[in-house]
């Protein structure tokens, strides 16, 4: 009785310390009030909803139903699932091998260009996204520049429609997130130790072994941010989809955008949105699990 | 052999380089654009930078969205930045849940979300306009913030900043001293992403807007009735003019400061 | 440290270039008023003490559809402040709305089947019109619609036909209707409207069956019909479709009145068909929500709108058709109502109207798998 007594008190103590002395729990409270209240909250509202009755006309009726969910099984809407998960994967495989050597270089480069050259990755995504999308329209279309180019010095000889399909839309999404990939792959090789490379090179490695065995495991970090921030929003983006697909290529996003305007179903909207963030969740946990990236507990 | 690899990357980092701008030169271009369609060129004029000058309701929306990206890119840097370094160094349960729900707003389509939000901030009564954007906005912000400083903390050696302590410096000392400087490229690339995420959203910003906040990208988005007129383009053109010379001007300070 | 530096740097110069940026804003917006320009959060609100008596006026609707000199000319006649903020969609529209429980805004413009939903659902206000003499002014044609039986609600504001048209030097086979559309020589060469109900609507006709037919199998057929169309169809687009059939993307399209005014604009040799299988026809109109704060100004908006001279100028630049007989005088001899389409047509067209929840999920059921066989 005594002594578990004493071990209780001893642990309190040892615990009052430790409290004492770690105050980094200040620091979490932004965070964590701020995506209770303003996220948590939110998406609790956003899954009952996905389990009412859209209204006659207008709105939805407090009525629990499940045809939301059953709904989503037919064949048309998970093909939208598979279209969307397809995309999303080529886009991040895209983004991650344009954009890894140049987040890597961007690293190697002198402090002063360094800074310049992080503005110059930013800055073109601080234009309307609709204006660029508008330019990739002038570029690509029949007897539009690129034609014109390649018409002009006689590799093609009849307009290619490169436009409003498949490719273009891909094209269009790497554009879009490539920031991503690079930012976060330059700021995990910033503060890389190059000292380590060199041992290995010292060691005989060659430049690739050294770069394969080394640089890349050490910028894992950033690869994995790169790679979340790159297929997160890439499942549930539309407005590409829209302009470049010429409205032809229907991904989730353009799903749950026509169930909430013309269709009215907000609740099957819900749905939708619930299911694609569980298997967004799914496949970045799929991918955490796979790659066995041990120091990275927590990021997702 | 040497020599050729540096010059192969610089080729490499200029042609991407040259893939994000071109785009914009189109967008650039079509601003002198005589025909008021923006895809069919006729030829030169600045009557479009003369229209935009007049037009009030334009400008105001591109004041309002800077003020909004400035002020959720900023609320966003302080929790996300903040939140990582902390999260590094507290051992509790629900970390992980926490971390998972604040990514929550870029998984799922800004369009349903921003209807969530709508009912939501209708719910707490909060009068619709900048306090709601700003919300809203930091929302989807803080994740880009948050990722960025938690890959840019892992293999920052704590000891660093333990030994900084042992030194006698107090623990705030030794955050701004030694770890801040550290992390301090990831705070940028997070912030200036999420800055550039904010300055165009578009379906978020209609639904938790109110009757007099209108911002820039719901502008451009909505002339669904008019078409896109190169009044846009000039704008475009303007802000890219203005944000070199603010990089250019951030340089020149920046030296001069250094110096 | 040296990188702290720098932010702080870029930071100061952020700030110096948005407080210039900021200030411009002010100076354009107060344009002509002589306050000087004080911070931003201050100016709104010192403008509209100044001209407490005449205060403000929200309108809500897409962008650029009320042209800024129409603003800009209410706002010198009355001393009213427009704040005009948009939407794109019509639902985001009515969410909104629904959500302040038909306040914040005193004047919204959109489309017929939706002000149908939110007059339904009491959102709308009946306009007073002994507040608006020029009420008289709206040409009957325009009137006595489903979403307004009474004529007490609403003032149309752009009332539109889509119609076909096509580049005759692109296209072989002859174009009559939708029905045209899908001949196999239009391969991989239209451009049609993205959007579910209209597209449908093309089949329903072809079939000799109205726009809103709630028949579950006569839908399901036009769907099984559409699916022909895919591989024609090259673009679906809401906005600047008429730029396809200009830069010779496509050869034909099917476009709403002020897209086949712009198209013809930039290139008369485009032909215009009006489908023989019937014609579609929409109206935007403006009206006041129930609970609009400014409900007054609201009223003098629609007066101002319906004068004869700003009526014709709204109408120049929106392209729509004319609904005020008294612009009818100061319109330019080409556009006599409008530049495309005779008003004796107008009795013809059929409205698209809101469909029984079943019907609108089978739409949505159809149009999906009509995209997914698109590409």
């Amino acid at each position: 009785m005594l002594s578990r007594q004493a071990s209780q008190e001893a642990a309190h103590t040892v615990n009052a310390a430790g409290r004492k002395r770690n105050r980094w729990w200040m620091t979490v409270m932004p965070l964590y009030l701020f995506t209770i209240f303003f996220v948590a909250l939110p998406i609790v509202y956003l899954f009952v909803l996905s389990f009412l009755t859209r209204a006659q006309t207008w709105g939805v009726v407090n009525e629990f139903t499940l045809d939301n969910y059953l709904k989503i099984l037919k064949p048309v809407y998970l093909n939208t699932f598979k279209e969307s998960f397809q995309m999303a994967v080529l886009t991040t495989l895209g983004t991650l091998f344009i954009g890894y050597p140049f987040g890597y270089l961007m690293a190697k480069l002198p402090k002063k260009t360094k800074s310049l050259m992080m503005l110059c990755v930013v800055i073109p995504f601080w234009t309307s996204a609709l204006m660029r999308m508008y330019g990739w329209i002038i570029l690509f279309r029949s007897n539009g520049l690129l034609d014109k180019v390649l018409m002009g010095i006689g590799l093609t000889d009849s307009p290619l429609k490169l436009l409003y399909s498949y490719p273009a839309v891909l094209v269009g999404m790497v554009y879009s997130l490539l920031p991503f990939m690079i930012l976060s792959v330059y700021s995990s090789t910033d503060k890389m130790d190059w000292s380590l490379v060199e041992a290995a090179r010292d060691l005989g490695a060659t430049r690739w072994t050294a770069f394969f065995t080394v640089t890349i495991k050490m910028t894992l970090p950033g690869i994995l941010s790169g790679i979340i921030l790159v297929f997160i929003p890439s499942m549930g983006l539309f407005f590409i989809a829209d302009i470049l697909g010429g409205g032809k290529v229907m991904l989730v996003g353009n799903l749950i955008q026509n169930q909430l305007q013309s269709g009215r179903d907000w609740p099957f909207a819900a749905a939708l949105s619930v299911v694609l963030m569980v298997f967004t969740s799914m496949m970045i946990w799929i991918y955490r699990k796979a790659t066995g990236v041990k120091d990275l507990e927590g990021l997702l | 052999m040497k020599k050729r690899t540096i010059r192969l990357s610089a080729v490499y980092q200029a042609l991407l380089l040259l893939f994000m701008y071109l785009p914009i030169c189109v967008v650039v271009v079509y601003s002198f654009n005589v025909s008021r369609n923006t895809t069919v060129w006729t030829g030169w004029t600045l009557d479009w930078y003369r229209k935009l000058a007049g037009n009030r309701s334009l400008l105001e929306a591109l004041k309002n969205s800077l003020i909004l990206a400035s002020l959720s890119s900023g609320a966003a840097g302080i929790i996300g930045t903040l939140g990582a370094v902390g999260m590094a160094r507290i051992e509790w349960k629900t970390k992980g849940a926490i971390e998972y729900i604040s990514t929550i707003p870029i998984m799922i389509p800004e369009i349903i979300l921003g209807m969530v939000f709508m009912a939501f901030f209708a719910m707490l009564s909060l009068p619709f306009g900048m306090v709601t954007l700003v919300l809203g906005h930091t929302t989807f912000c803080v994740p880009y913030v948050f990722m960025m400083v938690k890959s840019g903390l892992v293999g920052i050696d704590k000891s660093l900043g333990e030994a900084a302590k042992d030194l006698g410096a107090s623990e705030i000392r030794a955050f701004f001293d030694i770890t801040l400087p550290l992390i301090l490229p990831a705070v940028i690339s997070g912030m200036l992403l999420a800055f550039a995420m904010s300055l165009d959203d578009v379906v978020i910003s209609i639904f938790v807007t109110g009757a007099r906040t209108n911002t820039l990208p719901i502008r451009i988005y909505t002339q669904l009735k008019s078409g896109v007129t190169p009044e846009i383009n000039a704008l475009c053109t303007v802000m890219l003019a203005v944000t070199f010379l603010l990089v250019g001007l951030s340089r020149f300070l920046g030296n001069k400061i250094s110096r | 440290m040296k990188k702290g530096r720098k932010s702080l740097a870029l930071l100061l110069a952020a700030a110096l270039v948005s407080g210039c940026l900021s200030g411009c804003g002010n100076n354009a917006g107060e344009g002509g008023q002589d306050n000087a320009p004080a911070s931003d959060g201050t100016t709104a609100a010192s403008a509209s003490e100044k001209k407490e008596n005449a205060g403000e006026l929200n309108i809500y609707t897409w962008a650029e559809y009320v042209p800024q000199d129409v603003i800009d000319q209410f706002e010198k006649e009355t001393g009213i402040r427009v704040n005009y903020t948009n939407f794109e969609a019509n639902e985001e529209m009515l969410a909104k709305l629904e959500t302040s429980k038909g306040g914040e805004y005193d004047i919204i413009i959109a489309s017929d089947y939706i002000i149908k939903i939110a007059a339904d659902e009491g959102l709308v206000k009946e306009i007073d019109k002994e507040k608006v003499p020029n009420y008289s002014n709206i040409d009957p044609i325009f009137q006595n619609f489903f979403y307004d039986p009474d004529n007490s609600l609403t003032v149309p504001y752009g009332p539109g036909i889509p119609l076909l048209v096509y580049d005759p030097s692109a296209v072989t086979c002859e174009i009559t209707g939708y029905g045209s559309l899908w001949d196999p020589s239009l391969k991989d060469s239209l451009a049609l409207m993205d959007s579910e109900r209209v597209v449908m609507g093309m089949a329903l006709k072809t079939m000799g069956e109205s726009f809103n037919t709630e028949d579950l199998d006569v839908i399901q057929a036009a769907g099984d019909k559409l699916m022909e169309l895919a591989p024609n169809v090259r673009v679906l687009s809401q906005n600047q479709t008429q730029d396809f059939l200009l830069s010779g993307e496509v050869s034909a399209a099917f476009l709403f009145t002020s897209q086949v005014v712009l198209a013809l604009n930039q290139n008369p040799e485009l032909k215009v068909v009006y489908p023989e299988e019937g014609l579609g026809f929409g109206v935007d109109a403006a009206f006041i929500p129930s609970q609009a704060p400014n409900s007054d100004n609201a009223h003098a908006f629609l007066n101002f709108i319906l004068d004869g001279e700003v009526g014709a100028n709204v109408s120049q630049q929106t392209y729509y058709l004319c609904p005020n007989k008294a612009s009818y005088e100061f319109l330019p001899e080409e556009f006599q109502k409008s530049l495309v389409i005779s008003t004796d047509d107008v009795p013809n067209g059929e409205f698209i109207q809101d469909v029984s929840p079943e019907a609108t999920a089978l739409h949505e059921e159809l149009w999906t798998k009509f995209k997914a066989a698109l590409d």
